[in-house]
């Protein structure tokens, strides 16, 4: 499976509506490719939130009211043409045109770059083993003008995520829990244990130590142990 | 005298006595143990590089390269009983215990030993029990385990080797092909890798906790140990990727 594929089916899946032998095939991709577990964790995450948080605005018991009502504002908002007003013209020299074109290249081409490396996601290497030491001077000059997360953000961010996932498949674990034999509960257990001393242990160094990109990296790795964990578990 | 003999017979026919009561007893129930491991058996012709893909829940699951082109997959299965449904699916051999079995609470573990043809590509996952691979040359070989359970790999060649575990160890006894992709983890146990000298392949091997890699022969490339948490480097000329990661055990290289 490619990610193109397990990306088109991973919404049915998270909602368990597929076939088996396709949902065997996503999770295998998903154990290899951290680009489309990552998506299946936010996807997750949105599932999740979805469930648990109630519509924070109130629906409107009449909809054709509604349309009737926005229509007439917007008629309302539409001003009747002016007729134009002849203006003195504007004279430039070929040098002032070019300048500006120039600055208008320049600064389009600038935004067009922060743009494009604030949209697209960093993988989970840039979040997570990377210190303020590894940035390049034009990562460290983009942070400090608030356009990119510094390291420290980013790993942040990164940890936010990953505990709203966590969260998300703990509670369906929670649910299957009671139906388990004691061979299972003992192994699930003895498992998160594990896990949560190692998420310990790391949380305790980089506190000392923010710029252990190693910790970080590690970190990063037990909590998604730990998601796995609970995902793979959650089935039963 | 005569009155201790007869005494002392009468205590050691007594004494019989009992000991042929418990024994009976234990071979009362003792069939009642072995009739409840049932046994599931069935074959199925494979292609040319069949893929078997098997979802346990709990027990060892052993898998075995042979020189027929055939399936061959036999369980023993502990009380309550679990449903075994395999199916066979254009080239692939699907077996789920998850889905088979799914709202059931209580199931009992199952052991299976599967036998495949030496060039099938191999995808295994349980969520506890041990997993072994052995006699296989496919183009992948995948062993997963959600918990506890141990892993072992034996005379594998194979260009895609992938083997996570929770709690156990891992041994790999294999070769590393030109441009294959290795990839072992574990959270606490030993990963143990035997393979040839003259294997050539960038290495990224991590025990942070430990800090106990032991590179045997292989530590004689170009590796850097830093402060022995991470160990990478080049041995050969690299063109297969080896990437060892034990957060809370040690890993070890042994020459084959």
């Amino acid at each position: 499976m490619n990610c193109e594929e397990c990306q088109e089916n991973l919404s049915v899946y998270l909602d368990g509506e597929l076939d088996e032998a396709l949902s065997m095939s996503i999770r295998t991709h998903l154990t290899l490719c951290m680009d489309c577990a990552k998506l299946c964790e936010d996807f997750a995450v949105i599932l999740d939130t979805c469930q648990t948080e109630p519509p924070s605005e109130i629906i409107p018991p009449n909809s054709q009211a509604l349309w009737c009502r926005i229509s007439n504002s917007i008629e309302g908002d539409i001003k009747p043409p002016v007729a134009e007003q002849p203006r003195s013209g504007w004279r430039f020299s070929f040098l002032q045109v070019g300048s500006a074109v120039l600055g208008v290249a320049l600064i389009s081409s600038l935004l067009t770059v922060v743009g494009i490396r604030n949209y697209f996601e960093p993988s989970g290497e840039d979040f997570t083993s990377r210190s303020a030491a590894t940035q390049t001077t034009f990562e460290k000059i983009l942070s400090k003008v608030g356009l990119a997360d510094t390291p420290f953000e980013a790993r942040m961010r990164r940890l936010k995520e990953q505990e709203s996932a966590i969260v998300y498949w703990d509670k369906r674990v929670q649910a299957q829990r009671a139906k388990w034999d004691n061979k299972m509960r003992d192994a699930f257990d003895r498992n998160l244990n594990e896990i949560n001393q190692t998420v310990n242990e790391y949380t305790m160094i980089l506190q000392q130590d923010p710029d252990d990109d190693l910790s970080g990296e590690m970190l990063d790795s037990a909590l998604n142990d730990k998601m796995n964990l609970l995902r793979d578990f959650s089935e039963l | 005298m005569i009155f201790n003999v007869v005494n002392n017979a009468r205590f050691f026919f007594e004494g019989k006595t009992t000991i042929l009561l418990l024994l009976s007893v234990v071979f009362f129930f003792a069939p009642v143990e072995v009739s409840a491991q049932k046994k599931f058996s069935k074959s199925y012709p494979a292609s040319q590089n069949v893929r078997l893909q098997l979802l346990n829940r709990s027990g060892t699951v052993t898998v075995e390269g042979w020189d027929r082109q055939e399936v061959n997959i036999s369980a023993y299965l502990e009380a309550p009983a679990a449903n075994v449904a395999p199916q066979s699916l254009s080239g692939t051999i699907y077996i789920n215990l998850v889905k088979d079995n799914q709202g059931r609470g209580d199931v009992g573990s199952v052991n299976f030993t599967i036998r495949v043809p030496y060039d099938s590509k191999v995808d295994i996952e349980t969520k506890v029990g041990n997993l072994n691979v052995s006699n296989i040359r496919g183009g992948f070989v995948r062993a997963h385990i959600s918990s506890d359970g141990d892993i072992t790999l034996t005379n594998i060649v194979s260009g895609n080797v992938s083997a996570q575990n929770g709690i156990g160890n891992i041994f790999f006894d294999g070769e590393i092909q030109s441009d294959g992709n290795y990839r072992f983890t574990s959270m606490r146990g030993d990963i143990n890798l035997r393979v040839p000298s003259n294997s050539a392949f960038r290495l990224v091997a991590t025990a942070p906790s430990t800090r106990n890699i032991n590179l045997g022969s292989f530590s004689g490339g170009n590796m850097r140990f830093g402060d022995g948490r991470r160990v990478v480097g080049q041995f050969g000329d690299g063109s297969a990727t080896l990437t060892v990661t034990n957060q809370r055990g040690s890993i070890a290289f042994i020459r084959r």
